[in-house]
């Protein structure tokens, strides 16, 4: 287990280390460079903007400066937005993000779990055939169509909750919505799939024989051996939710580090696309082999060892 | 044995030796085929999108306006509307209608064709209304309390005649007055484009890529997979953003950077069914003749594993649609004023408020063509697959 983590650890390592050396390298071969704008700049400023920020030393040397950096922690300063660090446009953004992305985490399994379930122990009655019109509904739907269409229905016309932002409690509610929509209709459609044919086994058959109370039937012996490729997901789960951000926080207006991103995509403010995405990285990573770990606690049948081979 | 006359002995004709018992058994194609038929949503998702690809590339052409032309005065026009009539002193009627969001007029004709806007007086800004000319009659528009009301010079009240659909401009104009059908049309070719040419990328890179590691293995495999790894340890739409701020946005970098990034999925597939396929007899057979690895791969295993291949392309062209309009939509996409169906998402959220049917047409477009490639992806898989029940 402690040798697993430790090699996992290593490869991520690794895997940072790529995204690092490609963002860098990507972002240097983009023509024009961080200074280049409308406005013309005097040489001797422009000169001296480069030396501040070492960008007139050679490209190696800038490369082994950033590394350098990111292993303290430190992914730099904004290009576009002078004495402002991308660590504190994170710092900024991370609690609005969080929020929303747990929230949605959260309504991903406690609405996408039940809801399959219902539907596959009322399979072909209308419970399922209502619960899967619904989930195929919200895989084809695209994230920033159910949010605009919902900003217009709740927000405008019925006018339950507000339009933008999070200062109410039930701003919440369109952007976990709307972050979560695919996932919910992912997960029940697999939950459902997963049940039906963990409910054909013949354990299912011998603890029906033995007598064993329905409720017990289901939840110990049906549910738990089903609920294990929800957990799978949840990895992909928790990275898409990132990057559903992007718009999400752009519709709404939430001061959240997807907005923070698109913001600097659309400003080219290559310091922080590449701390961004490096911080993104990172975090997704962790997920992954968190939620990893869940997978091997909750399945003893699964050896690390051999799924690290 | 003696009782047995001799004609019983006789040959029969040759044509009614073998009676037949059972139809010829249906080849593997013919089985999928009458599957894949027998799947309503499947052949409805079909025809959705043959009808769809001819609307995209030959639509445009018979169409009287084009993407990027833009009339400003003729800027957000609903799709449909209520005509309004008045009729002066020499007996002449004018039929228009109301633009209750931007508080403009509209002349139209009985069919709901599209003459142009209405010239009214000036404005008074403080009784918030404005004065309109019919020959002797004049009509004023009162927008002082909403909802907006038009009031003839005795007081009374102009009542609609009724709903109609707007002939010049079926699905209406965006807010630089361009046509939405068009745009839209063009943006369902550029999205199409997009994503069957990403996919046909991917396709070649994934198959090859996981062809060679999974008839290669050992070294070679694990090297190639460790890098697959690595590249799909962070969520795919990252590198596409990433390789889009560097190409800068375009049809061509955004074909480029969903087609270098999506083939680790199709990588993988293919690289599973190789494994399993290359130990079966007839590898090793080919092995034995002397095929080179080049021919079993080509013309052995990948054939065999045509099944799930088909089945992860069909699944690719929608998320490659869903990436470019997600693209398009935080502004990464094509550049104006070539349309995406992302980029008019995204231009009709601006004025969400106001003109809602300006979303309408490109969300409902995108949401059906992606339920469309799902319920194929769903009924190919299935017919593809031979233990599902027949």
């Amino acid at each position: 287990m402690f040798t697993y983590i430790l090699n996992r650890l290593g490869m991520m390592l690794v895997t940072l280390w790529a995204i690092v050396t490609l963002t860098f390298f990507l972002m240097h071969a983009v023509p024009g460079g961080p200074f280049v704008s409308e406005r013309m700049l005097a040489p001797e400023i422009a000169a001296a903007l480069n030396a501040k920020y070492g960008l007139n030393l050679p490209i190696w040397e800038q490369y082994l400066n950033y590394l350098g950096r990111i292993l303290t922690f430190d992914l730099g300063p904004s290009f576009k937005y002078p004495g402002v660090s991308i660590n504190s446009m994170i710092a900024a953004g991370l609690p609005v993000t969080l929020q929303t992305g747990l929230l949605a985490v959260i309504c991903v399994v406690a609405l996408g779990v039940p809801l399959g379930v219902i539907a596959a122990l009322n399979r072909n009655r209308w419970p399922d055939t209502t619960v899967m019109f619904i989930a195929t509904l919200g895989v084809a739907i695209p994230s920033y169509v159910i949010a605009t269409v919902s900003i217009y229905v709740f927000a405008l016309r019925l006018g339950w909750v507000p339009t933008f932002g999070l200062d109410d409690w039930r701003g919440y509610f369109l952007p976990v919505f709307a972050l979560s929509g695919f996932w919910i209709s992912f997960v029940s459609r697999l939950t459902r799939s997963s049940l039906l044919e963990t409910l054909e086994q013949d354990y299912m058959v011998t603890a029906r024989a033995k007598g064993l109370r329905k409720g017990q039937i289901l939840f110990k012996h049906g549910l738990r051996n089903s609920l294990l490729p929800v957990v799978t997901v949840l990895g992909p789960v928790v990275a898409n939710l990132i990057t559903g951000s992007f718009v999400i926080e752009q519709i709404f207006a939430l001061p959240g580090i997807g907005r923070q991103f698109v913001l600097s995509i659309t400003n080219r403010d290559y310091t922080a696309i590449m701390g961004i995405t490096i911080f993104y990285a990172a975090i997704l990573m962790v997920m992954i082999l968190i939620v990893d770990l869940l997978y091997v606690w909750l399945d003893p049948r699964i050896k690390l060892t051999k799924a690290a081979a | 044995m003696t009782d047995i006359s001799p004609e019983m002995w006789a040959k029969v004709p040759a044509a009614e030796k073998v009676a037949p018992i059972a139809p010829p058994a249906p080849t593997y194609g013919q089985e999928v085929r009458r599957r894949l038929w027998a799947n309503k949503p499947a052949v409805v998702s079909i025809v959705f999108i043959i009808l769809l690809v001819i609307a995209a590339f030959f639509g445009p052409y018979f169409s009287p306006h084009t993407y990027y032309k833009q009339d400003l005065k003729l800027a957000n026009i609903p799709p449909f509307f209520e005509t309004y009539a008045v009729t002066d002193g020499a007996g002449e009627t004018t039929r228009f209608f109301l633009n209750a969001s931007n508080f403009n007029l509209y002349e139209v004709d009985a069919e709901g064709n599209m003459l142009g806007l209405l010239r009214g007086g000036r404005k008074e800004m403080i009784k918030k209304s404005q004065p309109y000319e019919f020959g002797d009659q004049t009509l004023t528009l009162d927008y002082s309390k909403l909802p907006v009301r038009l009031l003839l010079e005795d007081g009374s009240e102009v009542r609609p005649s009724g709903w109609s659909w707007n002939k010049t401009y079926l699905f209406g104009t965006d807010q630089l007055g361009r046509d939405i059908l068009v745009r839209q049309l063009y943006g369902a070719q550029i999205s199409l484009t997009v994503a069957f040419v990403a996919t046909l990328v991917n396709f070649f890179i994934g198959v090859f890529y996981g062809g060679i590691a999974g008839y290669m293995g050992g070294k070679v495999d694990a090297v190639m997979m460790r890098f697959v790894e690595i590249i799909s340890t962070i969520p795919l739409t990252l590198y596409v953003v990433l390789l889009m701020v560097v190409f800068d946005s375009g049809l061509l970098s955004i074909i480029v950077a969903i087609g270098s990034v999506f083939w680790v999925d199709m990588a993988r597939i293919v690289r599973g069914q190789i494994l399993s396929l290359k130990s079966q007899d007839y590898v090793a057979a080919a092995r034995t003749m002397g095929a080179s690895p080049a021919r079993i791969l080509t013309r052995h295993l990948l054939p065999n594993s045509i099944g799930p291949i088909i089945v992860t392309l069909t699944m690719l062209i929608p998320s490659a649609i869903f990436i470019e309009s997600f693209m398009s939509f935080i502004g990464l996409g094509v550049t104006p004023p070539l349309a995406s169906w992302g980029s008019l998402t995204s231009e009709a959220v601006e004025t969400l408020r106001a003109y809602p049917h300006q979303l309408f047409f490109p969300a409902a477009a995108i949401s059906l063509t992606m339920f469309a490639f799902n319920f194929l992806g769903d009924g190919l898989r299935d017919a593809l697959d031979p233990r599902v029940g027949r």
